[in-house]
């Protein structure tokens, strides 16, 4: 169960989340939504225990997570950062390996490397230099690297990962965080495009200006008027789920 | 490969010597008096050449830098400066008097104020090479270019303030050099700084690799950052301050190690460890052994002369790499 009570926190003077509370349990995807700047990578990295926050505080499955030794939360946490870098020359497989620097079971990392290899469909890529991929293909080697590390109850925090990728890799994606949710872990995925989160969420917390305005599942919380008060477009709710208009 | 390439330069720089009647140069197995000074400077830079090795490499891999090296980033002028300093306030303290003062400030040959001096420099230009809240590679590097110019400014001064008769040295000193008797406080330290520093590195050479991916990813893979970061920025500091103590500062070294060895082995820190040691003492050593063979007039050309001809278009070549162009190497 993660929880997180009236959290606070800023960036200097700069407030860029305020008195957040929501909670969820293991087994569930989340999609943390709202615009740009409204404070979902800062609540992202604050669930992963990658911020200490100035009030309040986050807990999963009872324990606050930056104050773990890091070796013992990247066992319970991983994190897919918004723009993946790689500063030394690391080929496709090393750098999913890196995924389990924090385990000692040799034999349980090679198996997870492979599955995550495979649930990415990155086999034929495993040799080739990160730095020679498509932005794409980079950001499937980061995801697959945090489905390598994360244990099958942990917790996933992703920040936007979806950005680089085309329609198919978007679907083999969202199909590789729903087995993971399915399998019990909780899946906490920042993104922008609304009809996937519609499609993929069992819930949605959707933040502005640092404040958590909504939170519920897609049908409650979605809803086009709302979308039309925050986003200035108009969207429809049909049999295919959320759509956008054309008419902007 | 490079442990060869090791062996090969510790047999030629042995077997190459000059007549210093008519100037040629031989191979020949030399009398042992001859024989002991050059295994003292095989010994020189081997520990020289591999303290610049791996302290260029923790200071690329932790810079996320691939143009970074001690002598780049002013570690080496810092630790010269510093040196300097404690060897000229300690011919000004009466012997005996505050001797612990004097034992401070010379500490360990110059090893303990280089130290202090080299970690200095890499606060400021860590601090000052800072563009919008993010390590830039060539802001870095021109920021240790400026302070290792002032240092350099600064040593020259401080040695204008010694006594005439210990000039000499410190100029010899400063050019850069192997010594043939090197002073054992110095080449003790170094070594024992070696061999610590290189247990620090190989231990934490898969968090090296870890940390290649930035700060959140890195923390968020188990690496404890600032840990990784404070042992081994001491670690790099200590190994050019040592290096500097020993063979005064040395271009490049330090900066083409870390580069042959990745060439040959990968980017795998396990890997790069040892393998920037072996190639720095190898550089090193071929780098004395080849300038025992050039003569420019007066005498042999001085080492750090010949490492910067060799290294500074090696400095471009990597600056202008497509690694560099395409912003692989940003952090």
């Amino acid at each position: 169960m993660l929880n997180i009570e009236t959290l606070s926190f800023q960036y200097g003077r700069r407030r860029a989340l305020t008195e957040i509370t929501a909670s969820s349990a293991a087994g569930n995807v989340v999609a943390l939504v709202g615009r740009n700047g409204s404070g979902k990578s800062t609540l992202l990295r604050a669930i992963a225990g990658l911020t200490h926050p100035n009030a309040g505080n986050i807990t999963w499955r009872g324990q606050r997570l930056e104050r773990l030794a890091p070796l013992k939360r990247a066992l319970e946490v991983a994190y897919v950062s918004q723009r993946p870098s790689l500063s030394i020359d690391l080929t496709v497989h090393e750098l999913i390996a890196l995924g389990r620097f924090a385990s000692r079971s040799r034999l349980d990392s090679n198996l997870r490397i492979g599955q995550a290899i495979a649930l990415m469909g990155l086999e034929a890529l495993k040799d080739r230099s990160f730095h020679e991929l498509s932005a794409g293909e980079q950001q499937r080697c980061v995801i697959a690297r945090a489905l390598a590390q994360h244990e099958t109850n942990g917790l996933l925090a992703l920040d936007e990962p979806f950005s680089n990728l085309d329609p198919g890799e978007t679907m083999r994606v969202v199909g590789a965080l729903q087995m993971s949710a399915k399998a019990g872990a909780l899946v906490v995925v920042a993104m922008h495009d609304l009809s996937l989160v519609d499609r993929v969420a069992e819930n949605i917390w959707w933040l502005e200006q640092g404040q958590m305005i909504a939170a519920g599942a897609p049908i409650d919380v979605l809803t086009p008027a709302k979308l039309e008060e925050i986003f200035h477009c108009e969207f429809v709710r049909g049999a295919q789920g959320l759509t956008l208009a054309a008419r902007v | 490969m490079l442990a060869a390439l090791l062996a090969a330069g510790v047999i030629a720089r042995l077997l190459i010597g000059r007549d210093p009647a008519i100037g040629s140069v031989n191979f020949s197995w030399p009398e042992s008096n001859i024989l002991v000074l050059r295994f003292g400077a095989v010994r020189s830079a081997i520990v020289g050449g591999a303290c610049l090795g791996l302290s260029g490499l923790l200071l690329q891999a932790l810079l996320r830098n691939p143009l970074a090296s001690p002598f780049i980033l002013g570690l080496s002028a810092g630790a010269g400066l510093a040196a300097m300093i404690a060897a000229w306030s300690a011919s000004m303290v009466a012997a005996g008097a505050v001797g612990w003062i004097a034992f401070i400030a010379h500490g360990a040959d110059g090893v303990i104020p280089g130290t202090v001096g080299s970690l200095a420099v890499l606060i400021l230009v860590y601090a000052l090479g800072r563009r919008g809240g993010r390590l830039d590679p060539l802001t870095l590097v021109l920021t240790g270019t400026v302070v290792a110019t002032i240092c350099g400014a600064l040593t020259l001064l401080v040695q204008s303030l010694m006594p005439p008769s210990s000039r000499g040295d410190s100029w010899m000193w400063f050019m850069g050099q192997v010594p043939e008797l090197p002073s054992s406080g110095a080449m003790w330290t170094a070594a024992v700084l070696l061999f610590c520093s290189f247990i620090a590195s190989f231990r934490s050479g898969s968090a090296l690799d870890a940390a290649s991916t930035g700060d959140d990813e890195a923390e968020s893979l188990g690496v404890s950052l600032r840990r990784l970061r404070i042992l081994l920025f001491l670690c790099a500091g200590a190994l050019a301050s040592a290096s500097v103590a020993l063979c005064g500062p040395i271009a490049f070294v330090g900066f083409i190690a870390p580069h042959l060895s990745r060439l040959l082995l990968g980017s795998r820190h396990r890997a790069l460890v040892p393998a920037s040691v072996i190639s720095g003492a190898a550089i090193l050593i071929w780098a004395d052994a080849v300038r025992q063979s050039i003569d420019v007039g007066a005498g042999r050309l001085p080492i750090g002369v010949l490492t910067a001809l060799i290294g500074g278009p090696v400095f471009l070549m990597v600056m202008r790499s497509r690694q560099m162009r395409t912003g692989a190497w940003t952090c």
